[in-house]
């Protein structure tokens, strides 16, 4: 196994373990980035509640999911997945300080944001160009904002690695480092939310 | 930089694995007869699979208790807000 996804640093592995699960040895940054991450399943929770009483209320919405493409939802699933596993190998190769490993990594994770995207739009419009717009009904309304404001996640975090990779390239190599790991987190939540969109609006 | 990423039990590529595999199942289970059934089951699958990029992934299994209640609240807070108003708006 190659030194990636070892553990690191001058610590040792016990002193590493020690290190990482003492609250007050974390990193400021860190904390916000966990913080924030608490405040972002209040707003997805609090939609995806809305969405499951909405839903029960309306007696299951089952004709109005039967519109929803699957098929396009399993491939962007697996897009968003593998997109986790190149944000993790980044933050491992950016741990033992392998720059141009991280850098691939982290343009594969853009590569893959911009798929999801592409492959989303594609699926607003042809929902579009059969009449299902936000305004047809409330399913719909609830399908385009949470797949929206995900979306929307999808895109910052595309931009917050797209700069990492750059910054990785040049003198702020060691800035980056540090913040590859904060820009993960992000995206894998990002990937969780997804993780329970997906049969939401797709599968149940 | 003091490190957090530990050697993961699980290999990344594994973990991967394991949610390519969960994704298949959760869309299998759409045959499952019982509606009711099935989508429990799917929502079993989809927090496992959630499980799973928490512990591996954001290495959450190597962090402090105070970060785990720190996603804990939120999470039972949106979950008991649902369950709370489910008799009052879904059964009226």
């Amino acid at each position: 196994m190659s030194a990636t996804g070892q553990v690191l640093g001058s610590a040792s592995a016990g002193e590493a373990a020690h290190g990482a699960r003492d609250f007050a040895a974390q990193p400021l940054a860190k904390v916000g980035v966990w913080w924030f991450l608490a405040s972002e399943v209040m707003v997805f929770g609090g939609l995806m509640g809305s969405y499951i009483l909405s839903r029960i209320a309306a007696g299951g919405w089952l004709a109005e999911r039967a519109h929803v493409n699957t098929r396009i939802a399993i491939f962007n699933t697996i897009v968003l997945v593998t997109s986790s596993l190149t944000v993790v190998k980044a933050h491992a190769a950016a741990e033992v300080d392998d720059r141009r490993g991280t850098r691939r990594f982290m343009l594969m994770t853009v590569l893959l944001g911009c798929t999801f995207l592409c492959v989303k739009a594609f699926e607003y419009s042809r929902e579009i160009e059969h009449g299902f717009t936000p305004a047809t009904s409330l399913f719909w309304s609830f399908y385009y904002t949470m797949t929206g404001l995900h979306g929307l996640h999808v895109l910052i975090g595309i931009l917050i690695n797209l700069g990492l990779f750059l910054l990785a390239g040049g003198e702020g190599w060691q800035r980056a480092r540090r913040r590859v790991e904060y820009a993960g987190l992000y995206w894998h939540f990002v990937d969780v939310v997804w993780i329970f969109l997906f049969p939401l609006l797709y599968l149940a | 930089m003091t490190s957090t990423l530990m050697k993961p039990s699980l290999g990344y590529g594994i973990v991967w694995l394991w949610l390519m595999a969960l994704l298949g199942a959760g869309v299998a289970l759409l045959a499952v007869p019982s509606k009711t059934l099935g989508v429990v089951l799917i929502f079993a699958v989809a927090t496992v699979k959630a499980v799973l990029v928490l512990r591996h992934y954001m290495h959450l299994r190597h962090q402090p208790v105070m970060i785990y209640l720190m996603l804990a609240i939120p999470v039972v807070l949106a979950i008991a807000l649902t369950i709370v108003l489910l008799p009052d708006i879904a059964f009226r």
